[in-house]
């Protein structure tokens, strides 16, 4: 540059051509040397930021974490000392080209610490920030809002707490905000609807209460919104019919109230609307019917009423319906039969009444449907045969009344039949034998007849079987002998006649058995000793004969069994029944037994319900009785007991509902038998041979509440005891030697 | 955050899942066995007393220690020394037909649910040898067929509830040896008790005097 000695305007004059070129190139020099200063100096005060945090809000598991997060790269040899940039070598973080952080991406590193300081102000350029999966906790500070140009934001799965900053409604460039699974309280910000871009929204499952916003309408773009599991109160807010573009309303678990709005019928672009849990109320709106794009509608657990509108016939992508656990009435829409996607309706819980429409047979594609608990009626249409995909039918708990029809037979995919608690009749079609996936049949409670389906478990698939209280006549041997898949079966209160020796067969799984109240005859073999899961058999109530097996002390896991009422014969096997350690209910009462109590009777260390009544038990009670510490009731009436009442009988003294003595040939007196049974309310010793005094006998029986003595040879004053001022007391002490006291009729 | 494609399969997923279970409780929606689930699912079970409990039955009157009467509506629940630990859960309440409520000789803890006073067929109330903490609900008194209460040997404060005394079929009364405060009533059924039904709780202080300065200072 030439020098210049005249004045300074003569020296601009003169720079003016020849040095603008050159001052082009200074200036250009210059700007280039300032931005790469300026980024220079961008991204290492963006570093310095980030490592400030790092190092103030961050616990020490995250340090190592953030390992590469340093500021001088010492990767290579000693003696470099270049600075450690981000853009290149830090974990997680991206650059544009002017080396500002553009993206800050911490999913899933175990990070633990706070954001409420982090340098939001230092990231002008940051359009992704994704602090998804970690454990950071505290409140989210209202400067993110300097995030102005962020459009991807994840702070979900954390522990974030605290209101979400209202500042948030600041971001309008964000198209994504995930902030679900955090504990974040307080209301949603009012003005959310500011977040015009947003595509994406999840506040779900975190501690939000108040209402849902009105300004939610606003964000048009939404495909998504997620606001389940919360506290929410309030009403759906009726702009949400304004989100025409919306894929999927979550709203469900909160307790929000209210009606459905029928604005909901504009948001066309449907797919998954999902209200279940909350308070709603009123008819579900017929503009429902619009949502031509819908496949999963749930409103169960709510408390809808009025009627299923017709509309809803519209839905043709619908596949899952849930409406139960409301007060839905009035009748189920024929047009119900064009929801031809249909596989799950369930209708469960609610006042529903009418009958299941023909119409309902041309749901092709329907595996589950559940009418439980409602006032249906009326028969099942034949129709109910094409929907072969059906693999659950439940329809308890209704007034469905006719014949099944044999149609049935062709739901081949039918695994779970439940009708019970109806006024189905008639006899079981046959044709229930094709059903070879069926493995619970629940036919309880109904006025079914005639004989069991020949086919019934060929396929070995049949594990719960239900027929009690109806009037079925027989079983079919082949069906129930070999059916080796049974665990629960309940066929008591019919008129099963049936071989119990030869129609049944060995059941490894079997858990659970009742088939009292029929008429069973022949004998109780072995074999059932091998039924190593028996928990429960019942079989009072029969004509069996025989005696009864010693194996059956092989059924370890037996909590009850009960064989009263029939027509056995022999000894009790108490010694083998002494490893039935859970063995809860004994009734063996109402046979021929003519048998002795074994003194092995007291391993019986779990029983609590113990009845020997009218089986010609004889001998003495054995002291051993006393050891059942656990027996609460104790029957052991109407035999040929003879001797003393062991005084260990005091030892049982959770004896609270009965212990009945009476009518046997038991002698000598009660001293202090009873005196620390304070839990037993009745006690029964009529009808023996017992003597002498019973002045203090019953003194300590605190509970008692009633008492007969009767027809024995006491004699003195009567007890202290309340119980014997009762006005019924002259029958409870009646034909004694000579008891005296102060009791009405003494 | 995983992009929208995996995002909906695993909502659909989960929505499967959630209605699925909502099937599973739907099938048996029986309010009594729904409330004795409820009280499953609140306590530790180490003996597996309570796995016969299964909510998917028609009715809990199979499950084991449950007994119900002719209507399938339960009425008595006998899980004396039954090793069971946990919290009594206000669901209990919802027995109506309930009798006989015996949990005698557990480890529960926590309060007695004032919800207990739903049980208005309730004869026996039996939770003696626990460790059971907080006051005796005095909604209690609404148990009009009562006639055991079993309260000993837990660790229950409070005073007792002066309502208690318009049990008129009370026959049998134990709140010995817990930290009850405050005086002994008096007055209605409880003329009839001893003090033995009282004894080893230091802060008692002894029978409430009629028509004198109450003593309930420094009862909390």
């Amino acid at each position: 540059m030439a020098f210049c000695n005249r004045t300074l305007l003569d020296c601009l004059d003169s720079l003016s051509f020849n040095n603008l070129f050159l001052s082009f190139l200074f200036f250009t020099t210059l700007l280039l040397a300032s931005s790469n200063s300026s980024s220079y100096a961008l991204s290492s005060d963006q570093a310095d930021a980030l490592l400030k945090w790092k190092a103030t809000d961050l616990n020490n598991q995250s340090q190592s974490v953030l390992h590469s997060w340093k500021v001088v790269d010492d990767s290579n040899s000693t003696n470099s000392s270049m600075r450690s940039d981000p853009c290149i070598s830090w974990i997680g973080i991206a650059c544009n080209q002017r080396g500002s952080i553009t993206q800050i991406n911490l999913t899933s590193m175990g990070l633990q610490g706070m954001i409420k300081n982090f340098p939001f102000p230092s990231f002008p350029s940051l359009t992704h920030l994704n602090l998804f999966n970690n454990s950071l906790l505290g409140t989210v500070p209202s400067n993110i809002a300097n995030l102005s140009v962020v459009n991807y934001l994840d702070l979900s799965v954390n522990q974030f707490s605290g209101s979400i900053p209202s500042e948030i409604c600041l971001l309008t460039t964000l198209n994504i905000l995930y902030l679900d699974h955090n504990h974040f309280s307080g209301s949603i910000p009012y003005n959310m609807g500011r977040l015009k871009d947003l595509t994406t929204l999840t506040m779900h499952s975190n501690n939000l209460s108040g209402f849902i916003p009105e300004s939610l309408g606003n964000l048009t773009s939404l495909r998504q919104l997620s606001l389940y599991e919360n506290n929410l109160i309030g009403s759906i807010p009726t702009s949400i019919g304004k989100l025409r573009d919306l894929y999927f309303l979550y709203l469900y678990q909160n307790q929000l109230s209210g009606p459905i709005p029928k604005e909901i019928g504009n948001m066309t672009q449907l797919r998954f609307l999902t209200l279940e849990n909350n308070n709603l109320i009123g008819s579900i709106p017929q503009e429902i019917g619009n949502l031509k794009s819908l496949t999963d509608l749930y409103f169960l657990f709510n408390n809808l009423s009025g009627s299923i509108p017709v509309s809803l016939g519209n839905l043709k992508n619908l596949t899952i319906l849930l409406l139960s656990k409301n007060q839905l009435s009035g009748r189920i829409p024929i047009e119900i039969g064009n929801l031809t996607s249909l596989s799950d309706l369930e209708l469960t819980l609610n006042q529903l009444s009418g009958c299941i429409p023909s119409t309902l047979g041309n749901l092709k594609k329907l595996t589950n449907l559940n009418l439980l608990e409602n006032q249906f009626s009326g028969s099942i249409p034949e129709e109910i045969g094409n929907l072969t995909n059906l693999a659950n039918l439940q329809l308890g708990d209704n007034h469905f009344s006719g014949s099944l029809p044999q149609e049935i037979g062709n739901l081949t995919n039918l695994a779970n039949l439940q009708l019970g608690d109806n006024h189905f009749s008639g006899s079981l079609p046959q044709e229930i034998g094709n059903l070879t996936n069926l493995a619970n049949l629940q036919l309880g409670d109904n006025h079914f007849s005639g004989s069991l389906p020949q086919g019934l478990c060929t396929s070995r698939s049949l594990e719960n079987f239900t027929a009690f209280n109806n009037h079925l006549t027989s079983l079919i041997p082949k069906g129930f002998k070999n059916c080796t898949s049974l665990f629960r079966v309940r066929l008591e209160n019919n008129q099963l006649v049936a071989n119990l020796s030869e129609d049944f067969g060995v059941y490894e799984k079997l858990n659970y058995i009742d088939l009292s109240n029929n008429q069973l005859y022949g004998e109780l073999s072995s074999t059932w000793g091998q039924c190593q899961n028996l928990q429960t058999l019942h079989l009072a109530g029969n004509n069996i004969t025989g005696k009864i097996p010693p194996e059956l002390g092989m059924l370890i896991q037996l909590h009850v069994l009960d064989l009263s009422s029939n027509y056995l014969v022999g000894e009790i096997p108490i010694k083998e029944f002494g490893e039935l350690t859970f063995l809860l209910n004994l009734n063996l009462s109402g046979n021929q037994l003519s048998s002795n109590l074994p003194l092995e009777v007291g391993r019986l260390y779990s029983l609590t319900y113990f009845d020997l009544s009218t089986t010609s038990l004889s001998g003495q009670i054995p002291k051993e009785i006393g050891n059942c510490s656990s027996l609460s009731y104790l029957d052991l009436s109407n035999n040929n007991l003879n001797g003393s009442i062991p005084y260990q009988i005091g030892n049982l003294v959770h004896l609270q509902l009965l212990l009945d003595l009476s009518q046997n040939r038991l002698s000598g007196e009660i001293l202090s038998q009873f005196k620390s049974l304070v839990n037993l309310e009745k006690l029964n010793i009529s009808h023996n041979q017992l003597s002498g005094t019973i002045s203090s006998a019953f003194d300590e029986m605190a509970s008692l509440t009633s008492i007969d003595i009767s027809y024995n040879e006491f004699e003195g004053p009567i007890s202290n005891n309340r119980v014997f001022q009762n006005a019924t007391t002259i029958e409870a002490l009646r034909n004694n030697k000579a008891l005296c006291g102060n009791a009405s009729g003494l | 955050m995983a992009g929208l494609a995996v995002q909906i399969r695993t909502l659909l997923l989960l929505m499967f899942l959630t209605s699925t279970s909502f099937t599973l409780t739907l099938t048996n929606a029986n309010v009594e066995g729904d409330a004795l689930y409820a009280l499953r699912r609140a306590l530790k079970d180490p003996g597996n007393v309570l796995q016969s409990w299964d909510p998917t039955l028609v009715n809990p009157c199979t499950w084991f220690h449950v007994t119900c009467d002719s209507q399938n509506r339960v009425t008595r629940l006998d899980l004396g020394n039954a090793k069971l630990s946990g919290k009594l859960v206000p669901e209990l309440g919802r027995l109506e037909r309930l009798q006989y409520l015996e949990l005698y000789r557990n480890n529960l803890v926590g309060s007695i649910p004032k919800e207990l006073e739903g049980l208005k067929s309730l004869v026996s109330l039996d939770f003696h040898h626990n460790n059971l903490t907080g006051s005796i609900p005095s909604s209690l008194f609404s148990l009009s067929n009562l006639r055991f209460l079993r309260l000993n040997r837990n660790r229950l404060t409070g005073r007792i509830p002066r309502q208690l005394t318009r049990l008129r079929n009370l026959k049998i009364i134990d709140v010995s040896n817990n930290d009850l405060c405050g005086t002994i009533p008096t007055s209605g059924s409880f003329y009839k008790f001893s003090e033995k039904s009282f004894e080893n709780n230091p802060r008692l202080k002894g029978p409430e005097l009629m028509g004198s300065v109450s003593y309930e200072l420094g009862c909390d």
